[in-house]
């Protein structure tokens, strides 16, 4: 039988097929000895140190860049970074930080008092998402090449546990200065040098940035003048990957080390034994929020009815539905294993004690409540799921929550402007430390929230004493400030406006053989830490 | 011997697809009018434990909330069905009102519309309806109406085709040569001959809108949660990829009303217009 | 015909400049925060922070202002900077183009060449189970919603049966190769490096074939019934009656014939397929345009939206274009305009 085109055709196309099959297959194996590859939904809006502000420029800012305090792995303690030590006064008001005598940047420059006051002013002057850590700093002073001396407004005992964070991270100036970056006073309007940024890094850290395409991937390779020990990756990559179910499914084939943001729900389906798994507690949490000031109330919030608020949601339920039971239940806006929150009393449902509230209030009848939020998932939670069960909870007491989720931008304009009635979001830690909290979320009537909260509209829910007690802690520290953000803590409580729902726990999802993945306060995940065995 | 055809045969359009469209077709409509009165569960309330795989008393399992997928299912079609009518209805009778007015009018009548139509068209019908949608806010009322927006246009260009084709035609000239009025000349001899086309586009389309609405609520920008709009029960779906039946269900609906519609309306082109069977 | 082109060609600027308007309208008219994606949150009760960053994008003019000032940079060909990226919109949207254009270009060889196949097969055994099976298959096609086909076959393929990789373009360890026209496919192939090459296509199987499936079913009913109108005319006959095979029969006449509208409908799928590609790239995670458009929509990116919305007509309509002119080509009683 005379085999005609098509058919030959057919058969080499065949043999083709299968032999690529064969050297893709290969391939994904092969590649595996010098390269990490993470996947995780990237938030990336800038790679400038002084205008980033996100989860993942954490990543990047603290592997790249380096800040002059350290944290060690109990997410606690201050170990050094760029400093090798540091001198603190007696009020603690002025901070002087001796810098390593080996440090240096990617270009073999030695890093300088200089750079560091230059990068923090910069951060400041750029008025960019993370200049408000440089509100508490009155004046920088660089005596000699190794020293920078910081004098603070007021006193402040977390500033040094400011200075761990990744945006404090210090650049090249003189590099950067070329770039056309600058820190002077109107930076906000003359410097240009993000677009560099974007394809070049100029840090002290142990890597350094090879590509960056946003929402595709970011590619760092290691800092071959890096002056303390190389990390065991030559390269690593974050591949972009927007769903939990994507993210898991590459850990599970190998073509991804890490997962970031796998959620429990889908954690218990990896089935590979080749994939480790570890729930453990964060400091992240997810609230719901009530604004006795917004302009849309169709019913006065008044305590009474806030207090209501809180007994009628179902906390366990909430945690059961959004995350399968792995969360853990927050008392105040201060995450858990933050200092003050040892004993603070946990929230519980009560739906009796709810509808009587509600009655003694005047409005045993029930009434509707606006609930606008941004339509996310993040930490694993599904807000759309945790909303339309908090609606159901409400609904048995009466309250009709009218659902609205909406994207982030819209979300913002709401809040922003007219407020919104009941809302849902989200807080991560910027350092560790109880007094970004109080700052953020206590009634103070010029705090964040109580603004959005509407203070300027209906004053009568602020609470006086939370200002002072937050300034007394800060110059406090040890069982003094405990004690002082205990009592915060239960301020805030009281304030029934901020109602955590769940801490959720922090997967860590990773492939057997990669070591050092943890979880850090700090910096999210420390990627100098981690190896292949 | 040539034999003359059965006198009880079926007529050439009335195929199998045809009918098997029009039985899909019924069965959705029917349940999007009375599914309320028979619905396994409710759609809206937690009946089960979450995330069930399908079983006896839930054929396609639970979904993130514990709600029967199946219910969920079935009442999305009361969503979705009366807005791919009103959609259709709006659009037609839009773009046909224009269309006509353009090709009977003639001059800067036309040249205005026939330019609004040439922006609109030159947008990327998704885009359009996507920045139209996201300009008005979720909701599947404003979702209607960006897709009222977008679907006009074809159909002004069609009757407008129409129209221009009709007007010339002998029995038009002689009723101008009787007197008739213009709008008596537009409604009575004109238009009644330019329906064909415009009811065959329109019957297709009914599955384009189910589609289109559908891939609006999955982007987010339509149906509201808690409303079980089949485009957002498979953007949930895709949350939770390994439960594969909170997908299935309202994926399998739209596949199955818009063959549905397909069949259908290309049963009516056979019927309508032979000739291009 | 040459008047009618230039004609079109002229209107183009001018429709892309209505465009870029009704865009810029409809975005400033949207509910919600364009800083949204610029100041976050902690410092949105910041009045410095926000005053910097509304100088910085131009957001504290007034609108017209605005419009004015957008004008005259997309004249000079300057479509802004992204709020999101930071990057300017131009250099955004020539690094994702690429991208969608190799999903559109294997989507519509792969739907051009099996929507052929299976109309030739179904005319060939018309009227039998064959014929029967491949006109539902193709019909399927054009009635499925694409993110739901992308969801089940991604999950058959890729987690249940795992042939097939994941979202994305490419394996996370693979650096794309260098540029040269941004569609990794070609760009591996022509600096000769087959492992990238293999891996590229393999990512692009999947998302192809789902946007690719629609493009199938019309071409496939096309193919079908003009192959059924020229078998049954009397040159075939003739042929046949001469003794010529089958499969010649039906390749070299009546295929043939059977490819010219064929021409025209591919061009119009181009121009169907680009809208289709935004939801096939969000399910893929394929960094194209329509994903791009997606999430410039969602954070209120108005440079990014409008310069999306600009390159889409353009391209929307250079296909319409071209369509319209194959199809006046092979049909010349046609007369354009």
């Amino acid at each position: 039988m005379r085999t005609d085109t098509p058919t030959r055709t057919v058969l080499m196309l065949g043999a083709a097929v299968v032999a690529a099959n064969a050297a893709w297959a290969g391939q994904v194996r092969a590649a595996e000895g010098d390269t990490l590859v993470i996947a995780r939904d990237m938030d990336v809006d800038s790679l400038d140190p002084g205008r980033a502000w996100c989860d993942t420029c954490q990543i990047y800012l603290n592997s790249v860049y380096e800040s002059l305090v350290g944290l060690a792995p109990d997410n606690r303690t201050l170990v050094p970074g760029l400093a090798q030590s540091w001198d603190v006064s007696d009020d603690q008001s002025q901070f002087t930080f001796h810098l390593h005598p080996d440090a240096v940047f990617s270009d073999g420059s030695p890093v300088e008092a200089k750079d560091v006051k230059w990068s923090w002013e910069r951060l400041r002057n750029l008025k960019g998402g993370a200049s408000f850590f440089m509100d508490p700093v009155q004046s920088i002073e660089t005596p000699d090449d190794k020293t920078v001396v910081v004098t603070l407004e007021a006193p402040n005992s977390e500033f040094l546990g400011i200075m761990n964070a990744p945006y404090t991270g210090v650049a090249n100036s003189d590099v950067a200065i070329e770039q056309g970056a600058n820190a002077d006073p109107d930076a906000d309007a003359t410097d240009a040098a993000e677009p560099w940024f974007l394809e070049n890094s100029a840090g002290s850290g142990p890597f350094v940035l090879e590509t960056y395409r946003p929402n595709d991937e970011l590619r760092l390779t290691r800092n071959e003048s890096y002056w303390r020990d190389q990390p065991a990756f030559a390269e690593v990559v974050i591949r972009q990957t927007k769903d939990a179910v994507s993210q898991a499914q590459m850990l599970e084939s190998g073509a991804a080390d890490i997962a970031m943001q796998v959620d429990p729900d889908t954690a218990k389906s990896i089935s590979s034994d080749e994939v480790t798994v570890e729930m453990v507690p964060s400091f992240n949490f997810v609230y719901v929020a009530l604004s006795p000031g917004a302009t849309g109330n169709q019913v006065p919030l008044t305590p009474p009815v806030r207090e209501a608020f809180g007994y009628a949601l179902d906390y366990e339920g909430i945690i059961d539905f959004t995350l399968g039971g792995e969360g853990d239940l927050q008392a105040s806006p201060i995450p858990n294993g933050f200092p003050g929150t040892e004993g603070l009393p946990l929230p519980a449902q009560d739906i009796e004690k709810a509808k009587a509230l509600l009655a003694e209030a005047g409005v045993g009848d029930g009434f509707a409540i606006d609930a606008i939020y941004p339509n996310v998932n993040v930490y694993g939670v599904d807000f759309s799921t945790m909303m339309q069960k908090v609606q159901q909870d409400l609904a048995k007491v009466g309250i009709e929550a009218n659902l609205q989720p909406v994207t982030f931008s819209v979300w913002r304009d709401h809040i922003g402007g007219d407020g919104i009635p009941l809302t849902a979001v989200y807080y991560a830690p910027d350092y560790f430390g109880s007094g970004q909290y109080a700052q953020y979320f206590a009634m103070t009537g010029d705090s964040g929230w109580s603004k959005r909260a509407g203070t300027d509209r209906d004053p009568s829910f602020i609470n006086s004493t939370e200002a002072e007690l937050l300034a007394a802690a800060l110059a406090s520290g040890g069982e003094e400030q405990e004690k002082l953000y205990h009592e915060l803590g239960l301020e805030m409580i009281k304030d029934r406006i901020i109602f955590p729902l769940v801490s959720p726990k922090l997967v860590l999802a990773y492939r057997d053989d990669i070591k050092g993945v943890r979880y850090s306060a700090c910096c999210n995940l420390p990627l100098a830490e981690l190896s292949r065995e | 011997m040539q034999l003359a055809p059965p006198a009880t045969a079926a007529p050439g359009w009335l195929t199998l697809p045809v009918m098997v469209g029009g039985i899909v077709v019924a069965f959705w409509v029917v349940v999007a009018l009375s599914v309320e009165l028979w619905s396994p569960h409710a759609p809206l309330e937690m009946v089960a434990r979450r995330l069930q795989p399908p079983s006896a008393d839930h054929l396609l399992g639970t979904d993130a909330l514990g709600r029967d997928v199946l219910s969920r299912t079935l009442h999305g079609a009361r969503h979705s069905i009366p807005i791919a009518v009103v959609v259709v209805i709006a659009a037609v009778t839009l773009g046909a009102l224009l269309g006509a007015g353009a090709g009977f009018f003639g001059g800067l009548v036309d040249d205005a519309i026939m330019r609004l139509v040439d922006v609109t068209l030159a947008f990327p019908p998704v885009l359009l309806a996507m920045a139209v949608a996201a300009s008005l806010g979720p909701g599947l009322e404003n979702a209607a109406i960006a897709m009222i927006i977008v679907w006009w246009p074809v159909y002004a260009r069609l009757m407008r085709a129409q129209v221009l084709e009709v007007k010339e035609r002998e029995h038009v000239e002689a009723a101008i040569a009787g007197g008739a009025g213009r709008f008596r000349l537009l409604g009575v001899h004109i238009l009644p001959l330019c329906w064909t086309p415009v009811l065959i586009n329109a019957t297709m389309d009914f599955g384009q809108v189910v589609l289109l609405a559908a891939s609006l609520s999955f982007i987010g920008l339509g149906a509201l949660p808690p409303t079980p709009e089949w485009g957002s029960m498979i953007s949930d779906g895709a949350v939770h990829f390994y439960q594969w039946w909170i997908a299935f269900g309202p994926g399998l609906a739209i596949l199955t009303v818009v063959l549905g519609f397909n069949f259908l309306g290309d049963g009516l082109r056979d019927y309508l217009d032979p000739r291009t069977a | 015909m040459f008047r009618h082109v230039v004609r079109r060609l002229i209107a183009m600027p001018l429709l892309l400049l209505g465009v870029a308007s009704v865009a810029f309208l409809l975005s400033h008219l949207t509910r919600g925060d364009p800083l949204a994606s610029i100041v976050p949150e902690r410092q949105m009760s910041n009045p410095a922070v926000v005053e910097a960053a509304k100088r910085r994008w131009g957001l504290d003019r007034s609108l017209p202002e605005q419009y004015v000032v957008y004008l005259r940079n997309l004249l000079a060909g300057d479509l802004g900077t992204s709020f999101r990226t930071k990057r300017a919109v131009a250099t955004d949207i020539g690094e994702r183009l690429p991208a969608t254009l190799e999903l559109v270009l294997a989507a519509m060889l792969v739907g051009t060449f099996s929507g052929i196949l299976l109309g030739v097969v179904a005319a060939h055994f018309r009227n039998r189970s064959l014929d029967h099976g491949a006109r539902l298959f193709a019909l399927i096609g054009s009635s499925i919603p694409v993110f739901w086909s992308g969801l089940i076959l991604l999950f058959v393929f890729s987690v249940v049966l795992g042939w097939l990789p994941g979202p994305g373009r490419l394996d996370a360890r693979t650096a794309a190769p260098p540029f040269v026209t941004g569609m990794y496919t070609i760009d591996s192939l022509l600096a000769g490096d087959l492992r990238t090459f293999v891996d590229a296509l393999y990512h692009l199987v999947l998302p192809a074939f789902v946007l690719g499936w629609a493009v199938m079913g019309i071409i496939s009913r096309l193919v079908r019934a003009s192959m059924l109108d020229v078998l049954s005319q009397e040159y075939i006959l003739t042929a046949r009656a001469k003794g010529a095979g089958e499969r010649r029969v039906l390749l070299n006449h009546a295929l043939r014939n059977a490819l010219i509208p064929t021409l025209t409908i591919v061009g119009f799928s181009f121009a169907y397929l680009i809208t289709g590609a935004v939801l096939t790239e969000t399910v893929f995670t394929w960094p194209g345009i329509g994903s791009y458009a997606v999430d410039s929509a969602r954070s209120l990116d108005y440079p990014a939206i409008i310069g999306v919305t600009i390159v889409g007509a353009a391209a929307f309509l250079i296909a319409n274009l071209v369509t319209d002119l194959a199809y006046a080509f092979a049909n010349p009683r046609i007369r354009l305009g």
